[in-house]
């Protein structure tokens, strides 16, 4: 056990090289990477996927499974180098005064025992307590991480609380034992944004009130803004930039740094006037790093001679406080210099309506069990009276987490499913109770779908041509092999791959290139509606803003009307041209990118607003925490649907909102909003996020 | 002509060298292993190239002895077994000869591992096997019996016909020449001895590995087929469907196995059947003309999904396995051949019938589990927003991505399949009674095990070795299919 009175730097890593070893060489996972992390401070530690970020963590905490290795520097935890302990004094530390935080709650958590057995361990283990002073501790940490009814909580099985009372529970067990150091691994990205915002807020306070360091590990520069003090940005196994959020945020001093802010949808990104830029090619393989700046060969500012010849240091700036990067060109370049702006585009005028939703409603019939179905049948109202109308060559954004619905929406609209009731029409013909085998060839070829997870998107054993000439083959275009083949070249032409990709396999690919695949299928037979079901969000944030532009030119040439699903509400301000935002099935507010942005909100939609971290300074949010999680769609709450969550029932007079479901208000300009809320009082609302003055 | 020895004459030089190996290869083992509690553990440097090395001290030292005399014992092993093919006959002993007689084997093994290994980098998962030892050893014993039964076919391996009875021999101890002169040329030594009929037990053991060769595999197969064709449907569409097949399914695996054997093979059951009056319907016909028709639906199936759209392909692809596949069809199952050509042996068939029959309800599960798995994926969602067959999702889109586990399990699979028909044959059941495969020649054996144990011993360690090496190559597999 360290001593208590140590008030140096909690965590000092120097120059920390790791590499993991397999048969055929070795793969240095991270290189040359410092930083300090003092007492009650917050690390952010930011990088695309394979950067080595969680590598670190895993070095901290001494744990590198077999094939892994320190190869370099040292790791001090309270001035004790970790590296020189003995297992036994490493098991001392883990779980006591080094805690971590994982991505997946269901996973850190053993299924099998009740939540406070779990969280009584730590300190049985770690302190000898005894079992009552255990418990009466884990009720005080449950209380704390903000559980209703911890009595309760403690006494049920990690499967019957929802994932984010789970990650909470994750969250409680690491504080058990009042660790000097938190390292939190991605521990929000599995969860919906309104329940991320509350469990980030809490981690946010948690971290005050105990005087916990924490190491955030997350690829959301956003939410790093939000909770952490210090940043770390690491590209291919390096820290290129490190300092205070502000000077690394503001006054970037790493290409890298800045392409990644140019790459992600910040307030103010238009698609058609202010583009994204894309970080052209590709993350490097670990084995195959290029001579002397890693990133040399995706940067603007590249100089050959200068940047390819020998490993590059960390150099400080001297502005900033302990602001460093490992640029040899930052005195040279020109921070401040206006953002080249891409290619400008006209905003397409949309077309005529090509897709229009009646009332559409799909209710699901859950019975106990398939075999002795029984009376006891429930029924799931899955989408409750959808009418909206899409026109040719215009985005629609379909807003909502998990469980509101939108899903449904895609596969009934798909012919997956049929419609309860309702319609759905297309071009003018009614498709709501076609399943897709009964559908023309036509009908299905024009509406396409493009999925959510690169890399299940493609089938893992068919050539990547193959899988194109597949969809062509189905939907009859081309009359021989070799029209398809040529066809199917023409289409990787489209989404940017090379021909030779066409003999290649799935896994060869990468996630980025793996996704424009898959918007080649979706336009094999010119589809006039596409359906994108979250298409970038598995990606990371360098590629996203590419294959978003990719999607938008196809799209602005082909004249679809693309029906864009996120829960990611940045990028949907930046893409969309109108947007409806549903929960629980229902649409709470349908209107142009703008109406639905401003006030007056849906206090749905203001308080998902709020949820969304946003990757600058000068933007300040209101902070609106949802309490409590979504309802299940097996048991909606009576009345509105919202009402269980909503900060404004109280304004509501007769408690309306028990009982009734809103109905449909049409407000200035066709901006629909379903909510009880006076007029007057929807009038009042603020905006969520104010841009400061410059 | 003498008898031969084990060893021959090369044994009285070597044998008490490989005693003393052996004797200190156990010796530094099991002080190895007394050592690592005490001792401390090597450890591992990394040298500035990148390379890892293990510097261990005492440990690693014991280690590297050790490994040398396991290298030292497998070479000896290596001139006992190989000793035959340079000296002259009968002074490398029993061993030199069986190593002799197995040189066409020998070569073959040689070339497939050759050219495998050259090549592994560009034969997919085949290729990958040979990354990890396990599998390779398993693949070598595995690939040993395929080549014995292929080269006993040209009449390579066998020393004597496996059904002639030569007088004087009966029951001789192994190595035992020849008691009349007999032809000119003959082989002059029963080299594995002769059994209770004085037919030679080497030729016998050899010879049998061609039927168990032959029915395990295809049996095992068809198992296959019908698993898959009737696992796919019910895990993809589930409901009633799923419900009804998986609780016959279940029906059947919960029937004692053996007695069902028993049952499907007893002279009564298999004269038993359905009369039409024009044609009298016998429980194996019923039992093959069903489950020999999956592998047909299975392949139709797999082309028209696939090729609808092309349809001049489709009938071609169609046509030419309605009618080779009927063909056999026609010839196995109903033993109705309009040439003549093709039959079957109606004990064989009877075997082969109840080990497809036991075996599928299994490979039903397995498939059904792994469906469910993979019809979540969103490939197979695009599969279906694109309008595609359940038929084409089912066999292209899922089967291929399924088949690492099936793999594996189909290599398992052989291996309980040789066992079940070792076990058939040592009960007597099915095959013939003289028939050389290993089942019903252990069976054989046993009467005299006390006083002559080489007749059942013999094919007891051939049937051993083979499932042996069928359970490592599967190990391998499943080894190298889940990395990547």
């Amino acid at each position: 056990m360290a001593d208590e009175t140590y008030d140096g730097p909690i965590l000092e890593i120097d120059k920390l090289s790791i590499s993991f070893f397999t048969r055929l060489r070795e793969i240095p996972a991270v290189m040359d990477f410092s930083c300090t992390v003092r007492p009650g401070e917050a690390m952010g530690l930011v990088g695309e996927s394979g950067c080595g970020k969680s590598t670190v963590a895993l070095g901290v905490m001494q744990d590198l499974g077999v094939n892994g290795r320190i190869v370099g520097g040292s790791i001090k935890f309270k001035g004790q180098d970790l590296g020189a302990m003995t297992p036994d004094e490493l098991r001392n530390i883990r779980g006591s005064e080094i805690a971590m935080i994982y991505q997946e709650p269901m996973a850190s958590l053993n299924p099998a025992m009740r939540i406070g057995k779990q969280l009584m361990e730590v300190p049985m283990i770690h302190f000898g307590t005894s079992e009552k002073e255990a418990y009466n501790r884990a009720l005080e940490v449950v209380t704390d991480v903000k559980l209703p009814d911890p009595k309760r909580i403690l006494n049920s099985f990690p499967h019957q609380l929802s994932g984010g009372q789970q990650q909470r529970i994750v969250i409680a067990m690491a504080l058990m034992s009042k660790p000097s150091l938190l390292i939190l691994d991605e521990p929000t990205t599995a969860l919906d944004v309104t329940v991320e915002a509350a469990v980030v807020e809490l981690v946010k306070d948690l971290g005050k009130k105990y005087g916990t360091s924490m190491l955030f590990i997350s690829h959301n520069l956003g939410l790093v803004l939000e909770t952490c003090d210090r940043i770390c940005v690491m590209y291919s196994g390096e820290t290129v930039e490190t300092g205070k959020i502000s000077d690394v945020f503001d006054e970037m001093q790493h290409p890298y740094t800045q392409a990644l802010f140019r790459s992600i949808p910040l307030p103010g990104a238009d698609k058609n006037a202010r583009p994204l830029i894309a970080i052209p090619g590709n993350f490097p393989l670990p084995h195959e790093r290029p001579q002397g700046c890693n990133f040399g060969p995706r940067c603007d500012y590249f100089e050959a001679g200068l940047c390819d010849q020998t490993q590059i240091d960390m150099y400080p700036v001297e502005s900033g406080d302990r602001h460093e990067t490992r640029c040899l060109k930052f005195k040279e370049i020109d921070w401040n210099a206006p953002i080249d702006v891409g290619k400008q585009t006209e905003k397409p005028a949309p077309g005529d309506v090509v897709l229009k939703i009646d009332n559409l409603k799909k209710y699901y019939e859950v019975a106990a069990s398939a075999l002795f179905g029984g009376a006891n049948k429930k029924v799931v109202k899955a989408n409750e009276t959808l009418s909206f109308e899409a026109r040719e060559s215009e985005t629609l954004a379909i807003v909502g987490e998990s469980g509101c619905g939108k899903s449904t929406f895609a596969k009934v609209l798909m012919g997956l499913e049929t419609a309860t009731d309702g319609q759905i029409l297309l071009n003018n013909s009614e498709i709501q109770d076609t399943p897709i085998e009964d559908r023309d060839t036509k009908t299905i070829s024009n509406v396409q779908m493009v999925f959510q997870n690169p890399f299940d998107t493609l089938n893992p054993s068919m050539t990547v041509g193959r899988q194109i000439i597949r969809a062509l083959e189905i939907f009859g275009i081309g009359e021989t092999e070799q029209d398809r083949e040529n066809r199917m070249l023409e289409l990787l032409d489209l989404v940017k791959l090379p021909r030779e990709f066409a003999g290649r396999m799935p896994r060869q690919l990468s996630g980025g290139q793996k996704q424009r695949v898959g918007i080649a299928r979706a336009f094999a037979g010119d589809a006039k509606i596409v359906v994108a079901d979250e298409p970038v969000s598995a990606l990371d944030v360098s590629v996203q803003a590419a294959v978003t532009d990719l999607l938008m030119e196809i799209q602005r040439e082909n004249k679809t009307t693309l029906l864009f699903i996120s829960h990611d509400l940045s990028i949907v301000r930046y893409l969309s041209d109108r947007v409806m935002v549903m929960y629980l099935g229902h649409v709470v507010e349908l209107g142009t990118t703008d109406q639905v942005f401003q006030p007056p909100y849906h206090p749905y939609t203001e308080a998902l607003l709020s949820a969304v971290p946003i990757a600058d300074t000068s933007i300040e949010k209101q902070h609106i925490v949802l309490e409590g999680d979504i309802p299940s769609a097996m048991n909606p709450p009576p009345g509105c649907p919202f009402q269980t969550r909503c900060r404004w029932k109280d304004q509501v007079p007769g408690g309306l909102c028990d009982k009734e479901v809103p109905p449909v208000r049409i407000l200035d300009g066709n901006h629909q909003v379903k909510c009880h809320l006076s007029d007057d009082i929807l009038a009042r609302m603020e905006p969520v996020i104010k841009i400061a003055a410059e | 002509m003498d008898p031969l020895t084990w060893t021959g004459s090369i044994g009285t030089v070597l044998n008490p060298i490989f005693l003393a190996v052996v004797v200190l290869f156990v010796f530094t083992l099991i002080t190895q292993f007394l050592l690592s509690f005490t001792a401390p553990p090597p450890s591992i440097t990394v040298n500035p190239d990148g390379s890892a090395m293990s510097t261990g001290g005492t440990l690693g030292m014991m280690g590297r002895v050790n490994s040398y005399l396991f290298l030292g014992i497998l070479a000896m092993i290596g001139v006992y077994m190989f000793s035959g093919l340079v000296t002259p006959y009968g002074t490398g002993g029993i061993f030199g000869e069986i190593g002799a007689r197995l040189l066409p084997v020998w070569i073959a093994l040689i070339v497939t591992f050759v050219l495998s290994i050259t090549f592994k980098r560009k034969l997919g998962l085949y290729g990958k096997l040979f990354d990890s030892m396990i599998g390779m050893i398993g693949f070598a014993i595995v690939m040993f019996w395929v080549f014995v039964a292929v080269f006993v076919a040209f009449d390579l391996v066998v020393t004597h016909n496996p059904l002639d009875q030569i007088s004087g021999m009966k029951n001789k101890v192994p190595g035992t020449p020849m008691s009349s002169a007999g032809d000119e040329g003959a082989y002059p030594h029963y080299l594995l001895g002769g059994d209770n009929l004085a037919r030679d037990v080497f030729s016998r053991v050899m010879q049998g590995s061609q039927i168990v060769l032959i029915i395990a595999p295809a049996a095992t197969l068809f198992a296959f087929m019908v698993g898959i064709t009737l696992g796919l449907p019910a895990g993809y569409y589930g409901g009633k469907f799923d419900t009804v097949l998986s609780f016959i399914a279940n029906l059947v695996l919960a029937f004692p196995v053996i007695l069902l054997f028993f049952l499907l093979v007893t002279p009564e059951i298999r004269a038993a059947g359905i009369d039409f009056g024009f044609y009298y319907w016998r429980v194996p016909t019923i039992l093959a003309s069903i489950l020999f028709i999956f592998p047909l639906v299975f392949l139709v199936l797999l082309w028209n999904s696939r090729f609808f759209t092309q349809p001049s392909k489709n009938i071609l692809y169609i046509g030419l396995t309605v009618l080779i596949g009927g063909y056999l069809y026609l010839a196995l199952a109903w033993d109705a051949d309009p040439f003549g050509m093709i039959s079957i042996d109606q004990n064989v068939l009877i075997v082969f019938v109840a080990v497809v029959f036991v075996n599928s309800p299994t490979v039903f599960r397995i498939v059904r589990g792994l469906v469910l798995d993979i019809k979540t994926r969103d490939y197979v969602a695009a599969g279906q927003t694109r309008g595609e067959g359940a038929w084409y999702i089912m066999l292209w889109e899922i089967l291929p991505n399924a088949r690492g586990p099936l793999i594996v399990d189909f290599c398992l699979r052989i291996g309980y399949t040789t066992i079940l028909i070792g076990t058939l044959g040592f009960f007597g059941l099915g095959l013939e009674s003289e028939s050389p495969d290993w089942g019903t020649t252990i069976n054989a054996g046993r009467r005299l095990l006390g006083i002559y144990p080489h007749p059942a011993i013999a094919p007891a360690l051939a049937l051993m070795t083979l499932v042996l090496g069928l359970n490592l190559l599967a190990d391998g597999l499943r080894e190298e299919s889940l990395k990547d």
